[in-house]
């Protein structure tokens, strides 16, 4: 076997082994070494700049009396007087607790259905049949709230395709889709038809990535479909499950808009009025102006800042990676 | 996922030293400077008379009179027979311009290539007058987006009932749009004698404050449309179908109720209504508007008042008793054609739907006919009728126009403003002979396809800017039947309290009357109880009605001392 041959000279005996100190780059050293990897940032930093964070900085009109036909500077501060306007304001709390509730139910029906879907698509072993399944439960993602909301009108409305063929039978209209009552069920049969395809093709993504040695292996051992869901698809898609659980918690207060504004007439605000319609309702097209618009925007902006600390936090001591790594 | 190098921002530290600096310093900002209190949206009141800058009324000469002589507003004159068109302009003007206004547009809007458009950029003498249609059903919501991004081309048209849902239509009119003052004011008979024949009413009305607080700094800012008067609203019976099931045209709210009771029938699909919510708390002796009356020394809201529960079990009697269409809730029903197939007996809409049945029933082959209930009232109570209170319109320009153009642009409204029996009213209201009308047999224009969808839009050119006077035109028996209708309404049209005045009313109030609205619809709708009325009514009073009774009524007594 050859001597493996190095071109560093010899250290000469008794002489002590140097420890190099690499000296830390300056930011001049750096700049001049990387600038063609920040010139290629440039774009995508313009945009993050132009369209997200000088939008944000506009949040501050929510401590002003803000008119857009005063010049920025004349525009008094006026604390959180907006915040107060916001709190007191009697439909706030309600649209509030509206809010929680569709994204709780959202959260405890949706979520794991979009699991289950996943993983019976998974446990699916025809390719063609798969492929049809999955084009069935992933196509209404693409529709709009419009298409959705007139479907579900136009087949169990007051006078849609069954309330009719009721009638004929002698029956009575049904009022599913004007009846607040029965909202929370309508909301989950539309989340259910849109959104849970959109669901599963993730946790799908998620389970193709699990070795399937490690099936194989455990069929060997004599494990049966359910001990191999259970010990090994399960912990196998479990920081994604986590990963999208904590950025769900960061957006509960944001359920939607399109599908609450659309029914809004049909069941009534009282049924319908979410944090985001609420915004819109009272300053975008209302009288209430931008600045208390800016203050409920900012309102749900830091309670979900907070909300995706709060959770990855927990992920973290669970032992999940949450969505960064822990230092 | 990549284990992130010490010197990443993206550690949980570092997120949260970020999110930290974020929030203090949102926080401290404000802390840090004296804060005064929110002043915006507060309300205003404008008085509308009795200004020495208005453009001097000299009048115009009609070309021929009419033949039905009524008692204007609420009761205007009408022609029975279509007269020889004359020219209102002698001097038309040479000019080049092109403006771009932003108008509303319920349905369809026609091409801009039409030859509609090209006759009367050629007719005005060369002013090019380029129509931006937006939804009217969206427009008076969103219109306030474009104003405050200063988008909405070289001006903007909008219906007085429109204004309300601006937080501060006052501060966006005197920052946004053309002060005309200067240009308008005097006599301005020379260069166009048709905005001078204008009523000063109307002029009067398209003036604002640029201090709200200081009279004396009112000025012109809008340029007026027709002052129509009388009723807007009506709600249409199908005469047809009530004569075929042997029923009587109702003249109270309880014939009316017996009526509606007889004719529906809910599984074979036909109910006697479709919307009811805008024009019947008349029937019920409520007011208009913004819903104060002066009741026993105060002023008084609607929703104060005992008639008010009463409104409201009228309407939830017929959405219990499933007289009224199920989906009509949704608020996407085109009522119009329920009412044309006959699925709905009784349609609630403008006035133009009189005319509008006939020209859609005869150019669709339907038969059937319509007519609008006369003054209803529940209880033996006197009627009350809703009647047009101001000028229709006014069309803004933007501010940073030069005064040449808005002087051109002042050419074009001159030539907008000819009354009926001028070859400029025909153009506009008819359009092109041969493509958009021709002569019927008792010589009236009548419509052709495309004129029923180019020329008959509701809002167009010949909204731009008012007529000098507003008659009742139209077949000669439309034209009888609507001066006969007028006749008898007049006597019960709603006076106006606030004559003189235009009082905007707090951002506040307008928000709480919003929900007050929702909530009524709650109630109409079966989705609230009635007993849930003194609630509702104190949450209203509580959340900006209470406030906005002193505002209105340091207006009240502004006005009547």
């Amino acid at each position: 076997m050859a001597a493996l041959q190095t071109s560093a000279p010899p250290a000469s005996p008794g002489q002590e082994r140097r420890v190099i100190v690499r000296r830390k780059r300056t930011v001049a050293q750096r700049f001049r070494s990387d600038w063609p990897l920040l010139l290629m940032t440039l774009p995508a930093m313009a945009q993050l700049a132009v369209f997200f964070y000088w939008p944000s900085a506009w949040n501050i009109i929510a401590f002003m009396d803000y008119s857009p036909h005063r010049a920025f500077w004349d525009n008094p501060l006026v604390g959180f007087a907006w915040f107060e306007r916001l709190f007191a304001n009697p439909y706030f709390t309600p649209a509030l607790l509206n809010t929680l509730k569709y994204s709780f139910a959202n959260l405890l029906f949706l979520f794991p259905l979009s699991i289950i879907l996943a993983l019976v698509m998974h446990s699916v072993v025809s390719t063609k049949v798969r492929s049809v399944f999955q084009s069935i439960v992933y196509l209404p993602y693409f529709f709009s709230w419009v298409l959705v909301v007139t479907v579900f009108v136009q087949t169990l409305g007051s006078d849609g395709l069954v309330s009719n063929w009721l009638l004929g039978l002698g029956g009575d209209r049904l009022s599913f889709t004007s009846n607040p009552d029965t909202f929370l069920f309508l909301a989950w049969l539309q989340w259910a038809w849109k959104d849970a395809g959109w669901g599963m093709i993730i946790f799908l993504a998620a389970l193709a990535s699990i070795n399937p040695s490690l099936y194989e292996a455990a069929a060997v051992d004599g494990a049966s479909r359910w001990r191999r869901m259970w010990h090994i698809t399960l912990p196998g898609i479990r920081p994604v499950i986590v990963l999208l659980l904590i950025l769900h918690i960061g957006g509960i207060l944001t359920v939607g808009f399109e599908q609450y504004q659309l029914q809004r007439d049909a069941i009534g605000y009282q049924t319908t009025e979410v944090l985001d319609t609420f915004i819109y309702y009272r300053s975008v097209i209302g009288t209430e102006g931008p600045s208390f618009g800016t203050a409920a925007g900012l309102f749900k902006g830091v309670i979900g800042l907070i909300l995706v600390l709060v959770a990855n936090n927990v992920a973290h001591r669970l032992g999940e990676q949450g969505i960064y790594q822990k230092s | 996922m990549a284990t992130p190098s010490d010197g990443s921002i993206f550690r949980r530290r570092s997120l949260f030293k970020a999110a930290g600096l974020g929030i203090a310093g949102a926080a401290g900002l404000p802390v840090i400077a004296a804060c005064s209190d929110i002043e915006t949206g507060s309300g205003s009141s404008q008085e509308t008379s009795g200004f020495d800058f208005l453009p001097e009324y000299k009048e115009w000469p009609l070309p021929v009179e009419p033949d039905l002589i009524g008692e204007p507003p609420n009761h205007p004159s009408g022609f029975t027979t279509y007269p020889e068109p004359v020219p209102a302009i002698e001097n038309v003007p040479s000019n080049s311009g092109t403006f771009e206004i932003t108008v509303p547009m319920w349905g369809e809007a026609p091409s801009p290539s039409e030859p509609y458009f090209a006759a009367i950029t050629e007719a005005c003498g060369g002013t090019q007058v380029n129509l931006r249609q937006a939804d009217g059903m969206t427009y008076a919501e969103t219109s306030v987006q474009w104003l405050n991004a200063n988008e909405f081309g070289d001006g903007i048209m909008f219906f007085s009932w429109m204004t309300g849902s601006n937080p501060n239509f006052q501060e966006t009119v005197v920052n946004t749009f053309y002060d005309l003052t200067d240009i308008v004011k005097g006599d301005i008979s020379e260069r166009w004698p048709l905005l001078a024949g204008l009523p000063t009413a109307s002029w009067g009305q398209s003036v604002w404050s640029t201090d709200p607080k200081d009279p004396d700094s009112a000025r012109v800012f809008g340029i007026p449309g027709s002052f129509s008067g009388g009723p807007g609203n009506a709600v249409f019976a199908r005469t047809d179908l009530l004569e075929a099931d042997g029923l009587a045209m109702p003249t109270t709210v309880e014939e009316l109720l017996e009526v509606a009771r007889a004719w529906s029938d809910d599984a074979g699909g036909r109910w006697a209504f479709g919307g009811l919510d805008y024009l019947t708390p008349s029937w019920f002796g409520l007011a208009s508007a913004d819903g104060w009356a002066y009741i026993d020394g105060k002023l008084v809201h609607n929703c104060e008042r005992p008639e008010y529960t009463e409104w409201l079990e009228f309407r939830r009697t017929v959405w219990d008793e499933k007289l009224v269409h199920p989906d009509i809730p949704s608020g996407t029903l085109d009522g119009q054609a329920l009412h044309k197939a006959g699925t709905i007996l009784f349609q609630l809409d403008g006035i133009s739907w009189w005319q509008g049945f006939v020209d859609q029933a005869a150019a669709e082959g339907l038969t059937g006919s319509i007519a609008p209930l006369g003054a209803l009232s529940a209880k033996g109570r006197e009627p009350l009728v809703y009647v047009n209170q101001s000028v229709d319109s006014w069309t803004f320009l933007r501010k940073d126009l030069s005064k040449e153009q808005v002087e051109e642009f002042l050419d074009f409204c001159n030539f907008a403003s000819a009354p009926f029996g001028t070859t400029e009213y025909e153009l506009l209201n008819y359009g092109v002979e041969g493509t958009d009308f021709n002569y019927g047999p008792d010589g009236v224009p009548v419509y052709t396809a495309s004129g029923a969808k180019v020329v008959q839009a509701p809002v167009n050119h010949k909204t731009i800017s008012g007529h000098v006077q507003q008659f009742i035109t139209g077949t000669p028996d439309m034209v009888q039947a609507r001066f006969e209708y007028n006749a008898a309404l007049k006597d019960f049209a709603e006076v106006n309290i606030f004559e003189g005045m235009r009082v905007e009313g707090p951002a506040d109030f307008k928000s709480a009357a919003q929900v007050l609205n929702d909530q009524q619809n709650d109630i109409a709708y079966g989705r609230a109880e009635l007993s849930t009325i003194p609630d509702m009514v104190q949450t209203f009073l509580d959340n900006g009605g209470e406030a906005a009774r002193e505002h209105y009524t340091a207006a009240y007594d502004k006005l009547h001392g």
